[in-house]
């Protein structure tokens, strides 16, 4: 029997891979840039995590793709859209989680969930780009900064200014001004991680506030931009190890559902040594006593897994070996 | 969607409204030749205020209908075009732009013979076959941009065409005793606007210098009322499953009931589609092959997808049950007209024009709408440029999710104009939409989980920069 599944998330920015073992262990993620409209990013991608992991695409037995190029594979058994991925791999790196913001490269999406990972209720952009990761890019392009250091020059702002317009290109053309004016740098990619927040919290205003609340999708990356949505939101954002992976990896685990159904495996059972772990964290992840909208003030389950997993970092799953 | 087959899937639409398109056009076809037979042509948009101008032999072009038809055959084009030209702005109602540019076209043609339209045969037939108006009349609910429209079409024809405005007011339903259809405020407005319809009448007369005929009103609304009540029957047979019929279906009936001539085909007209509904029944046939959802559609109609939209939702197996434009609009309440003096059951149905009533109210009828039909979520159609049908729909979601706990989806499009319509994104917004109702139904159960997360831990841990917050 094959003892792989793979979840393809084909972005419209980048693609990302994931593979699980039908333990559930993550054996790699691979993200891949997809540069110009083609194949070729996800095919590296995919590439790039089976080569991680050790496999082919014959150890795999499932593989489930998300992301609007999801019906583009001709090696996905079968398609879900994002907002399911990425509730499901959102809660799978968070178990409390409650709310998902996910703002990738073209669309952002807000997604209340269960504790299984199911979706209540989501809500996306409209047809503009503004606010996500297209938008920052643009932007840096502008500015003449690299993307990866925009976030911690926009920590530096001191003075509030602000970008009114609503339409990424517009907003460009604001940024410009501003930079002629006179005004510094950290203080106009102040403003431009504020309009982010603004349009994001806009969004959670549609599926309604609620916590604990995690952060997917490349822009997740950006401290600025969690710091700024944080404020804006008045809640403590929490942040998986890759966010940008969630939605590979829901997929990943779709597959894993279909997998364990199609050859009649058990139903999962916890890894008894996460135990304590888990249930301590499910019992006051929130530590709230049930306020649906309190942030999280204690330590996250995942510190308490990841710090455990970490010492446990050295196993490599049997199948691989 | 969790598709693993691309399967064609065919809405299975009802036979009955295939002769719509016959009347469609040769109702059309009637107001090309108006000029040329030596009637008077009225202009209007909104309110089915038709039975008026047919009693008193005058034709009737209504603007939104046009509009429709012209985007529904994807000719709309040259219109819009030529309103553009003109000024008017693509934010305007597409509606509006796309009317006003068939006024524009008209008067270039009279205006300037070689206007440069070329090669555009039937487009250009089209866009400038409407024949200018005599009059307009102004009666529209709620939406300022209808009113603004009519007097901006007075402006393109050199303000030389008398305009009668009817106001309908907003039913703010804010009194104690408010309520759909009854309380003070409603009494007294219906009361205020049957005054203005016989005011209207009056208008009537003196541009057509003749004496209004009651009597043909009388007549003509006794067809319209029986009409309305069959569509009505049809309406409430289609809570059985599989459903019979779908929005699609009243989509393409709205023509009949609200601006083509009325007489008795009319009432043949709803007494087929309500005999074909019933044998569906009977049948246990359904307008979708394999139907695993039932939805409701809020909003507007995008009339340059109305077939496409049918065929998407068929091979989603989703049955569109009803939606705000067909089911509270178009003679809805065909109770309140008495044929014997119908001026005040007019005036009624015409206020309550699905936008005309406060959130709280039209949020309630919405919600008892779902219910009825017994819908499994909502697929909420954001007209780019219709503020009026968009305002309330953020509250209506709200009120889905947390009174009926269905989900809700809603996308981008538009009335007449193609361009504000992306497919892929009311793609991905459906389906995820379907999946949650498919993972609903399914209880949860025991979802596979991450064991393990050491992999991303160490992958985490040696890229740079590293930005953790909170570990």
């Amino acid at each position: 029997m094959k003892n792989y599944v793979m979840g393809i998330d084909f972005g419209s920015t980048t693609a990302k891979t994931v593979i699980l073992d039908v333990k559930g262990r993550i054996v790699a993620s691979c993200v891949g840039n997809m540069g110009a409209v083609s194949d070729d990013g996800v095919k590296a991608s995919v590439k790039g995590a089976l080569e991680q992991a050790g496999l082919t695409q014959e150890d795999i037995g499932r593989t489930v793709s998300t992301g609007y190029g999801r019906r583009m594979l001709e090696i996905a058994d079968k398609n879900y859209t994002e907002i399911t991925c990425h509730a499901r791999g959102a809660v799978a790196m968070m178990p409390d989680a409650r709310l998902v913001i996910d703002i990738g490269g073209q669309d952002s999406k807000v997604i209340s969930v269960d504790s299984n990972g199911l979706v209540a209720q989501f809500a996306m952009n409209d047809r503009c780009a503004a606010g996500t990761g297209k938008f920052l890019e643009v932007l840096a392009r502008a500015m003449q900064i690299e993307l990866k250091d925009m976030g911690e020059i926009a920590l530096q702002a001191k003075q509030k200014l602000k970008i009114s317009s609503m339409c990424a290109t517009f907003a460009e053309t604001e940024v410009i001004s501003l930079l002629a004016e006179g005004n510094d740098k950290p203080d106009v990619l102040g403003a431009v991680h504020t309009a982010i927040a603004s349009r994001t919290v806009g969004l959670v205003s549609r599926v309604g506030k609620r916590g604990p609340v995690v952060m997917t999708g490349g822009v997740a990356k950006n401290v600025a931009a969690v710091k700024h949505i944080e404020e804006l939101l008045g809640m403590p954002i929490h942040l998986p190890p890759d966010p940008q992976i969630a939605g590979a990896l829901g997929a990943a685990l779709l597959a894993l559902d279909d997998f364990r159904a199609m050859n009649k495996l058990p139903d999962f059972a916890e890894d008894d040594s996460i135990d304590d772990a888990m249930n301590v964290a499910r019992a006051c992840g929130t530590g709230c006593k049930g306020s649906p909208t309190a942030g999280s003030s204690n330590p996250s389950w995942w510190s308490r897994l990841t710090k455990k997993n970490a010492a446990e970092s050295n196993t490599a799953p049997e199948s691989v070996k | 969607m969790n598709t693993t087959v691309q399967e064609t899937k065919k809405a299975n639409k009802l036979a009955a409204t295939k002769p719509g398109g016959k009347l469609v056009n040769e109702y059309w076809e009637m107001v090309f030749r108006a000029k040329e037979e030596g009637k008077l042509v009225c202009w209007y948009e909104g309110s089915a205020i038709n039975p008026f101008f047919q009693a008193a032999d005058v034709v009737w072009v209504h603007g939104e209908a046009y509009s429709a038809m012209l985007a529904a055959r994807h000719l709309e084009g040259p219109a819009q075009k030529a309103a553009e030209e003109r000024g008017y702005l693509k934010e305007l109602c597409s509606y509006a732009r796309t009317h006003l540019g068939c006024a524009v076209s008209n008067q270039r043609q009279q205006n300037e013979p070689d206007s440069g339209y070329v090669n555009m045969a039937d487009d250009k037939n089209l866009a400038t076959r409407l024949p200018a108006p005599d009059f307009i009349v102004s009666a529209y609910a709620y939406c300022s941009t209808g009113q603004q429209w009519d007097e901006m079409t007075t402006r393109l024809f050199g303000k030389k065409i008398p305009i009668f405005n009817v106001s309908l007011p907003w039913i703010w339903g804010a009194k104690p005793d408010a309520g759909y259809l009854r309380g003070q405020e409603w009494e007294e407005t219906s009361q205020y606007v049957a005054k203005q319809l016989r005011d209207m009448v009056k208008f009537i007369e003196q541009q057509t210098k003749r004496q209004f005929d009651w009597d043909r009103l009388r007549e003509l609304m006794g067809h319209v009322k029986r009409a309305s009540e069959l569509r009505l029957e049809g309406m409430e047979l289609c809570t059985a499953r599989p459903a019979p019929a779908t929005f699609f279906d009243w989509i393409a009936a709205i023509a009949p009931i609200n601006n083509l001539p009325i007489g008795p085909h009319l009432v043949d007209f709803f007494q087929g589609m309500k005999d074909e509904i019933a044998l569906r029944v009977a049948k246990g046939e359904g307008a979708i092959p394999n139907e695993k959802y039932r939805l409701y559609f809020d909003g507007i109609m995008n009339w340059n997808k109305v077939g496409w939209l049918a065929e998407k939702f068929a091979k989603y197996d989703a049955a569109v049950m009803c939606g705000r434009y067909t089911h509270f609009a178009f003679w809805q309440e065909p109770g309140l007209i008495d044929l014997k003096d119908p001026i005040l059951g007019m005036a009624q149905n015409y206020l309550i024009c699905p936008n005309n009533h406060s959130a709280p109210i039209l949020i309630d009828e919405t919600m008892k709408l779902c219910k009825k039909y017994d819908v499994d979520g909502m697929v909420i159609h954001a007209s780019r440029t219709c503020r009026a049908f968009t305002n309330p729909q953020y509250m209506i979601a709200e009120a889905a999710t947390k009174r009926l706990g269905i989900p809700t989806t809603m996308f981008e499009g538009d009335v007449t104009d193609e361009s504000f319509y992306k497919d892929e994104l009311l793609n991905s917004r459906v389906e995820a939409m379907l999946e949650a109702i498919d993972a609903k139904r399914m209880g949860g159960g025991s979802p596979s989980m991450v064991s393990d997360m050491s992999f991303l831990n160490r992958q985490a841990a040696e890229s740079a920069p590293v930005t953790f917050h909170r570990g």
